[in-house]
């Protein structure tokens, strides 16, 4: 699967953020972190199937996720992802990153 | 690190639970597919198309299942799966070359692991003993060039006392035993064994107890004479019977009780020998009776000593140590003035060496063949794996376009290089496991063949992790001198010139195409050399064998008796003697019988000082003989006349010398009726000369007959017990003559075990066992060189053919007429064959010389065999060559300039 860049518009890094986010407030399956991410982005940013399964693949490996076999909503079996300690550190540092990163994006661009 | 650990670990989860983790991928893909078609389904579209609409969201399933897959696999291994099976198929599809691959390598390697295996099991495998580091072997220096490793009872007894140097040291000599079973007696392979033998063997005994310092006193143990079995003595003569210890046996006719037994995997300090039996060794003059060793003193040369070393003293220590003791340890056992000169006279000096692996005195034979032996096989490994190498560059060479094409796909080079020697990996891989199945068998069978000689003689080839460890390192390094030259040439070149094929030879394809011929002319050398030392050896056998003996070996028959436990002596026993030859005449096809003390070429010799004109003694070889000895072994009788009955002792001691021993004691005179002398510590004894006979060899083949001397049976004083050897001159099968023998003599002495019949020319084969084995594995392996070599001038022919068709048909087409072809194609490989043999000339001149001390009559130059050997290769060469040379005729111009 390599470094590339996915097509859409979210690096992985990013997306793995975002993921990370998303599970903060307990456990989900795939499906409902790509929905609650895009209405959470009001509707701007969509995690492509693509992209979504092996973040979070590699991320279980990495071991940021724990997964868990469920019943879903609609009484399907689902496989559920959660976050790990590693997890919630992690969460904390890309926010972190990130943070500083926007800003500096900003002092950059807001300059004449 | 820790989740490094995580990952590896869910990871190999992942790789035994396949089948569930591509359960749940499609689980977890199916119920995402279902939530999209759901909510697809609410914003109002129809089944049928939010199924499409799903569906077409997620893609190609199959490509999605891969792409996860691969996140769970370990990618290495995953790659090395894929780079086997490829390289399978590749491999199935040239079954030719894959079948002369393993064959070559499993040669190789086998043939290594073989040989390595018998001198593993006989010079360097350690005793299955505690701590076997610890032992050491006792020799004495006596300034001649070999060190003698034979102890006398005397100077063992003075070492034993002492404990600074070592914390026990011991002797034990290789015995048979007579034991009484129910139906006559048996011969039983035993040792004779000192008090500290299991002390410093540490091994604890299965039942019962071990022989201790009490039981090796003069004497015995005052509670009655102990004997220790061995555990397949226990399983054969009691049927592993619990209550065996307390149990008695006869041992030459003396009662013995059984104090314990010892576990399987004890065999004492000879590797080479399995003794069922320990008796202790101050106990030998009971078992041997009146004519036992240890009553010989200092005389007798018989005993192995080892010892154990004391904690914290090096080997280096214990060897200085020991030859410092020797001054005080002689001197303590002279008892009076005359042993004192006799201990003086001849300088010894004790030395420790290394004893790990106990001590056999066949090592010494067999050490220096056995060597030699290991280089010839490493000479063919090493051309197996050139052979294998210069195939593998030249299907290299041909499957070019096929590794250009992977390349010009994305392949990376370290990819393709890695699938090549995963290929030859495989091969080396195979080719090894089929050698070293066959490696303990061929192994026992050699050793059975080279030690044939030397008794009951248990060599242990069986794999351990030295010869496993080799054979590992050796298939290894083959695979990779095979295979990675070969895989780094074949993915070096620029994409263009891969992908277009071979009709433009440019300069840098005819460099690559010599490398391929250097190996080959390397290959042709190495073969030369082979040839070289097989034609040597075998002709130095053969000239050996053509030497003569001095008598007449074939038809002559051996018999030994064995009447030692006998009470018959004087007269009585020469009345047996002759009753038993007579009972021989009448055999049919029997033309000769006759008695002797020594068979020749059985490593049992019997030599004294006599002196003739002149003071000066000198070594002479003995012999005692009945009348008729001579005309049974068909030695000429020069001057006087052979022994009668009649020569008793009574009318004065006779002796018959040998021309050899004449011209060494009266090189004057004529020996006939002249005196010789032979004086020892006490007193002069004088022969009178009757006889002068032909000189005839004694102790092997190479050395030349020695000066002997022939004594009259009927004057035997019975100093060397009543035992002889019928010497039988017999046409026909020995077969009806041993039972006769044996009815025989059993029939006059029911006591009496059974007589062995052994044929002399048996002796003599037996005698030359490692020259003939040597020989027989130096032909056998210029034989495989041969072949080899063959099929590699054959095989690189016919690649470097194939690639030229082309060229070849360019050729035709302008003219060329097949003839010219043919002998264009058949001189590519005279060049090769032209340089590899000047190489290989040189080298086995240089070479031929490390074998000069094996040779007998046959000089390491001789040109003969050189001629000879030139002479094979060539016509190999040749015959290698004309198949793709007369093949490249065949080729039609007009089809070759077509083809790719």
């Amino acid at each position: 699967m390599g470094q590339t860049t996915d097509t859409g518009e979210l690096i992985q890094g990013t997306l793995e953020m975002l993921i990370l986010k998303a599970l903060l407030r307990g456990p989900l399956h795939g499906y409902s972190v790509a929905e609650w991410i895009q209405q959470t982005s009001q509707q701007m940013l969509r995690v492509e199937e693509g992209a979504l399964y092996p973040a979070l693949h590699r991320m279980e490996l990495r071991g940021l996720l724990k997964s868990k076999w469920g019943t879903s909503d609609n009484n399907r079996r689902a496989k559920f992802y959660e976050l790990t300690a590693e997890g919630h550190k992690k969460l904390d540092v890309e926010a972190q990153r990130w943070a500083r990163l926007s800003s500096a994006v900003a002092f950059v661009m807001q300059a004449s | 690190m820790a989740h490094n650990l995580h990952e590896f670990l869910l990871r190999l989860k992942a790789l035994f639970l396949k089948r569930r983790l591509d359960r749940d991928m499609a689980d977890e893909l199916a119920i995402h597919q279902a939530m999209l078609q759901d909510r697809l389904k609410r914003q109002g579209v129809s089944q049928a198309e939010a199924v499409t609409q799903a569906r077409r969201a997620f893609g190609n399933p199959s490509r999605w299942h891969e792409r996860l897959r691969e996140l769970w696999q370990f990618r290495t291994l995953h790659n090395l799966g894929r780079d086997v099976s490829f390289s399978v198929r590749v491999l199935r599809k040239s079954p030719g070359f894959t079948f002369i691959a393993l064959l070559t390598l499993a040669l190789g390697v086998g043939a290594n692991t073989t040989v390595f295996s018998m001198i593993n099991g006989l010079l360097l495998r350690p005793l299955p003993v505690p701590e076997s580091d610890r032992l050491a072997v006792l020799g004495i220096d006596e300034g001649s060039p070999r060190r003698n490793y034979s102890f006398s009872e005397p100077l063992f007894r003075g070492l034993e006392k002492r404990h600074e140097t070592f914390s026990q040291v011991f002797a034990f000599s290789n015995h048979d035993f007579q034991v009484r079973a129910t139906s006559g007696t048996e011969s039983v392979h035993g040792q004779l064994v000192s008090g500290d033998f299991f002390n410093a063997l540490e091994t604890p005994p299965l039942l019962g107890r071990t022989l201790v310092l009490i039981d090796d006193q003069k004497g015995g143990n005052p509670s009655g004479f102990g004997v220790v079995i061995s555990e397949s003595f226990w399983q054969r003569w009691f049927n592993r019977a619990p209550n065996v210890v307390g149990q008695k046996l006869q041992i030459d006719n003396t009662a013995f009780t059984v104090v314990g037994v010892m576990p399987k995997r004890f065999i004492g300090a000879d590797p080479l020998s399995r003794p069922d039996l320990f008796v202790p060794l101050a106990l030998e003059p009971v078992i041997d009776g009146a004519h036992n060793i240890t009553a010989a003193g200092l005389h007798a040369w018989w005993l192995d000593v080892l010892g154990r070393m004391q904690p914290g003293v090096t080997l280096k220590q214990a060897d200085a140590q020991v030859a410092a003791s020797t001054g005080a340890v002689t001197h303590a056992l002279a008892t009076n003035a005359e042993d004192l000169k006799q201990i003086e006279k001849h300088h010894i000096k004790f030395a420790a060496e290394q004893g790990s692996a106990g001590f056999t005195y066949v090592r010494m034979f067999f050490s220096k063949p056995l060597t030699a032996v290991f280089a010839m096989c490493g000479g063919i490994l090493l051309l197996a794996c050139m052979n294998l190498a210069s195939l593998l560059m030249a299907r290299g060479a041909a499957r070019q376009p096929e590794l250009a094409t992977r390349l010009a796909l994305g392949a990376t080079r370290r990819r393709l290089v890695q699938q090549l020697l995963v290929e030859s990996l495989l091969i080396a891989l195979m080719g090894t496991v089929a050698g070293l199945a066959i490696a303990p068998g061929v192994s026992k069978s050699l050793s059975i063949m080279l030690l044939s000689g030397e008794g009951d003689i248990h060599v242990d080839t069986s794999l351990d992790i030295r010869v496993f460890a080799f054979a590992a390192l050796a298939s290894v390094v083959a695979a990779l001198l095979v295979g990675l030259v070969p895989a780094l040439q074949a993915t070096s070149k620029s994409l263009n010139e891969q992908i277009k094929s071979g009709q433009h030879t440019t300069q840098a394809q005819e460099r690559r195409r010599i490398l391929p011929k250097i190996m080959m002319a390397g290959e042709v050398a190495l073969a030369l050399m082979l040839v070289v030392g097989a034609g040597l050896l075998a002709s130095s056998l053969v000239r050996l064998y053509l030497s003569g003996a001095g008598f007449d070996i074939r038809g002559l028959e051996n018999i030994s008796i064995s009447l030692d436990k006998q009470p018959l002596a004087g007269d009585a026993l020469f009345r047996f003697y002759r009753q038993v030859e007579d009972g021989l005449r009448r055999q049919p096809g029997v033309t000769g019988v006759s008695f002797a003390r020594m068979v020749p070429f059985t490593h049992r010799t019997w030599d004294e000082d006599l002196s003739g004109e002149s003071d000066k003694t000198k070594d002479v070889f003995h012999n005692r003989v009945a009348p008729d000895y001579f005309r049974a072994m068909r030695i000429p009788i020069f001057a006087g006349r052979d022994f009668t009955w009649n020569d008793s002792p009574a009318s004065g001691l006779k002796i018959i010398i040998n021309q050899a021993a004449a011209k060494a004691l009266f090189p004057d005179r004529d020996p006939l009726g002249q005196i010789i002398t032979k004086k020892d510590d006490k007193t002069t004894t004088q022969y009178e000369i009757v006889g002068v006979v032909g000189d005839a060899k004694y102790e092997d083949l190479r050395s030349p007959a020695p000066p002997t001397a022939y004594l009259p049976m009927t004057q035997d004083d019975g100093g060397m017990g009543p035992s002889y050897n019928a010497v039988v001159r017999a046409s026909g099968a020995p077969g009806p003559l041993a039972d006769a023998a044996r009815s025989l003599i059993q029939g006059m002495a029911p006591t009496v075990p059974a007589p062995v019949l052994t044929p002399m020319s048996l002796t003599v084969d037996e005698s030359l066992s490692a020259e003939r084995t040597m020989s027989l594995l130096a032909v056998f392996f210029a034989a495989c060189a041969l072949i080899v070599t063959a099929v590699g001038l054959y095989g690189t022919l016919a690649y470097s053919t194939a690639r030229r068709t082309n060229e070849i048909g360019i050729r035709m087409a302008l003219g060329a007429r097949r003839t010219q072809v043919v002998t264009m194609v058949f001189l590519e490989n005279a060049g090769v064959a032209l340089v590899g043999t000047t190489l290989g000339l040189i080298a086995a001149l240089l070479a031929s010389r490390l074998l000069a001390s094996f040779l007998y009559g046959t000089s390491a130059r001789d040109p003969w065999v050189f001629a000879g050997s030139i002479l094979a290769l060539a016509l190999i060469a040749s015959a290698a060559s004309l198949l793709p040379a007369l093949r490249s005729a065949r080729i039609n111009p007009m089809v070759a300039i077509r083809c790719e």
